[in-house]
């Protein structure tokens, strides 16, 4: 550190943070690929804001301009096709990401103890993620917007009692309407940056407890250790490229191929579209939703489909945490993870014939890998497990 | 790995098992300057497809996203885009918009005439459907009812309020191309598609050297990564 640097971290030691957190933080030796997600989260969650800011600079929040502010965007501003392009596809990458991050936590057990409240903290952050991103799909206008806006906070009106109060609130009128895309544009700009701070708490919980590791085992020997930088920092910078390369193709050649093209047909509440489809990285959980012939009962099953991983860590009472030395839950694993994938396909369908029977029967699968667990973990045998690297 | 694979494979299968249970009517496949490797606007048949909307289509639909100054993206000069919306009594920065109201369309059609100029990207298909619809007018079948309607054998239903807008000869070309159906039908797609995108051969040619750049960016840091792990990879 030099003189002037000295100098400011005496009175604000922000750089012997980094360096102590960052920098020489120590870090298995031996993670894989799968843990470069997290750090590509985080440079998502960047894209977004960044993205997100020059584009609200265009933006109007207004009924009868919206739609036309996003032509406006996309035609006149100075790389705005670019910019919002790279907003689009950047929210399903992000989703991408994120979803790749969540099942490698599942994996390696990374939901266990030390670990749990930095579990929380993601699941927190999955939450929020999935408000951000469905309001933002109402901010364009399109058909898409409006039908699927009316349609999932209609949700809400099952809450017993209150809740056709709850949805007139949320609306700020009778339907969506002019003030419901207003404080949407409002909560979408407001919601990234929540997702930061949580994400600092996340990282907080991660600083305490230390990255798990393949192997899933506690490391005690010292060289079992390396320093961040530059070992990760590097690995993450590989990764990042990789990353994106189809992510870049992605806004240059097919821009509108993960979105739906009705979204651009402006928004008229007299014309229902014929499909009502939500963004794909809601589908497995949309399809839930249908599968359940009560309304209350669906969206509590909605819910509780991702509510359920905030118990997960008591669930699973196995000490062995990765699944590379528990070969039940391993193929329990690879058999949730294709179910889910079905349930998505389930989703982009219409609630007809076969669709309802395979949603009905992914769900009761979904949630009893979840609810098989604590028999599994008490009766699996496992492998034996190294005790260092 | 094996499952990782079989995972992705299902994954794959189940996308485009739903992508195929939406596209239900197979439309017609053309050939089109701004995609592929050669991606780029044909300045002439941009100048047709826009003489066959502003001869046909205006009459009830409106292109409000379209002023004249745009054709300079495609190539054309400020002076001939002056030109054209001199013949047409406009100036270069005004929408071009139809003499058709929303009450007088929903009169006679039942509905507001859409808006044609982002209509490439507002339907499955794109250019293909708007090519597809102009030449997909057919006697309806025995046993179909039509009503006030037309049958095209493209459209959803089938049965659409657009009567029939091109039949051969319709317009005349300024370049003299012979104005077939399927010539008008092509010219004015393209022309439509854009109006819908103008930034998109931009974006095409831009992409390829934004990917080429990534992909060396990515191969320094691989051999960087390599270079850097080599200590901790000789150890275990
Ligand atoms: C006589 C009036 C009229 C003319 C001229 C006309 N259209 Fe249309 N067009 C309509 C109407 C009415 C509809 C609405 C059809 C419906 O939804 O049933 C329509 C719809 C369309 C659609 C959308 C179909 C869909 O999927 O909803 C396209 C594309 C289209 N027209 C293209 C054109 C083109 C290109 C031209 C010029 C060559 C043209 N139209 C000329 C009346 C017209
Ligand atoms: C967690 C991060 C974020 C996610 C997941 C997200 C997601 C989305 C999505 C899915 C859309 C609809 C895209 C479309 O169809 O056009 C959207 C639009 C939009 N977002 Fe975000 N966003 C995020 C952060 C932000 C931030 C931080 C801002 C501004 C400060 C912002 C501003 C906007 C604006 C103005 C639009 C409408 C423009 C458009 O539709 O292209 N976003 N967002």
């Amino acid at each position: 550190m030099n003189k002037a640097m000295k100098w400011f971290d005496d009175r604000l030691p922000i750089f012997s943070f980094l360096d102590k957190q960052l920098a020489n933080k120590p870090a298995p030796k031996n993670l894989n690929y799968m843990w470069s997600f997290g750090s590509l989260a985080g440079v998502c969650l960047m894209l977004q804001i960044i993205t997100g800011v020059f584009l609200a600079m265009h933006y109007k929040a207004d009924v009868n301009l919206a739609f036309d502010s996003i032509q406006h965007i996309s035609r006149d501003v100075t790389w705005g096709w670019l910019i919002r392009n790279m907003h689009m596809v950047g929210a399903s990458f992000f989703f991408i990401v994120v979803y790749v991050h969540i099942f490698r936590g599942l994996y390696y057990g990374s939901y266990k103890a030390p670990r749990e409240v930095l579990w929380w903290m993601g699941i927190l952050i999955l939450f929020l993620m999935m408000a951000t991103a469905f309001i933002g799909y109402v901010l364009p206008w399109g058909q898409m917007s409006y039908w699927g806006a009316t349609v999932i906070t209609n949700l809400l009106s099952v809450v017993p009692v209150v809740g056709k109060s709850i949805v007139v609130w949320l609306w700020g009128g009778y339907n969506v309407g002019d003030p419901t895309l207003n404080r949407f544009f409002a909560l979408h700009y407001l919601l990234p940056f929540i997702i930061c701070a949580v994400v600092f708490l996340h990282l907080w919980a991660l600083w305490t407890s230390k990255s798990n590791n393949p192997k899933g085992i506690d490391l005690k020997k010292q060289t079992d250790w390396i320093p961040f930088h530059p070992y990760y920092t590097i690995k993450d910078i590989f990764s990042l490229g990789v990353f994106l390369i189809p992510f870049t193709f992605m806004v240059f050649y097919l821009p509108d191929y993960l979105g739906h093209t009705d979204n651009y047909i402006p928004a008229d509440p007299m014309k229902t579209p014929p499909h009502i489809v939500p963004e794909w990285y809601f589908l497995p959980f949309y399809a839930i939703l249908r599968a359940i012939p009560h309304k209350l009962l669906g969206v509590i099953a909605m819910v509780s489909s991702i509510a359920i991983m905030f118990v997960l860590p008591w669930l699973d009472s196995s000490k062995v945490r990765s699944a590379n030395y528990r070969p039940i839950f391993r193929q329990m694993f690879w058999l949730f993870l294709i179910n889910v994938f079905v349930l998505g396909w389930v989703g982009a369908n219409p609630p007809e014939g076969q669709f309802v029977v395979i949603g009905r029967v992914c769900t009761v699968l979904y949630f009893l890998f979840f609810l098989s667990l604590p028999l599994v973990s008490k009766y699996e045998k496992t492998k034996p497990l190294p005790t260092s690297l | 790995m094996k499952k990782i694979l079989t995972a992705l494979t299902l994954s794959v299968l189940a996308a485009t098992a739903a992508q195929a249970s939406e596209g239900h009517i197979e439309l017609k496949k053309s050939d089109w300057s701004f995609t592929g490797p050669r991606a780029h606007w044909d300045t002439m048949q941009i100048l047709r497809g826009y003489e066959v909307a502003t001869q046909v289509c205006i009459s009830c639909h409106s292109f409000k996203y379209f002023s004249h100054r745009n054709l300079t993206t495609a190539g054309f000069t400020e002076d001939q885009a002056k030109a054209l919306a001199g013949k047409m009594d406009m100036d270069v920065n005004q929408k071009l918009l139809s003499g058709l109201t929303a009450e007088d369309s929903k009169e006679t059609y039942g509905l507001v005439v859409p808006d044609l100029s982002v209509m490439a990207k507002a339907r499955h298909g794109g250019p293909d459907y708007i090519y597809s619809i102009l030449t997909g007018y057919e006697e309806a079948p025995a046993g179909v009812d039509v009503g006030n309607g037309n049958y095209n054998k493209y459209f959803p239903g089938h049965v659409i309020a657009m009567p029939a807008p091109l039949s051969d000869g319709q317009v005349t070309y300024s370049d003299g191309t012979e104005a077939t159906l399927e010539q008008m039908a092509h010219d004015v797609a393209t022309f439509i598609a854009f109006i819908s995108e103008p930034e998109r051969v931009e974006r095409q040619q831009m992409g390829v050297y934004v990917l080429i750049y990534l992909v060396i960016f990515t191969a320094l840091a691989y051999v960087l990564k390599c270079a850097i792990w080599r200590d901790i990879k000789k150890k275990s």
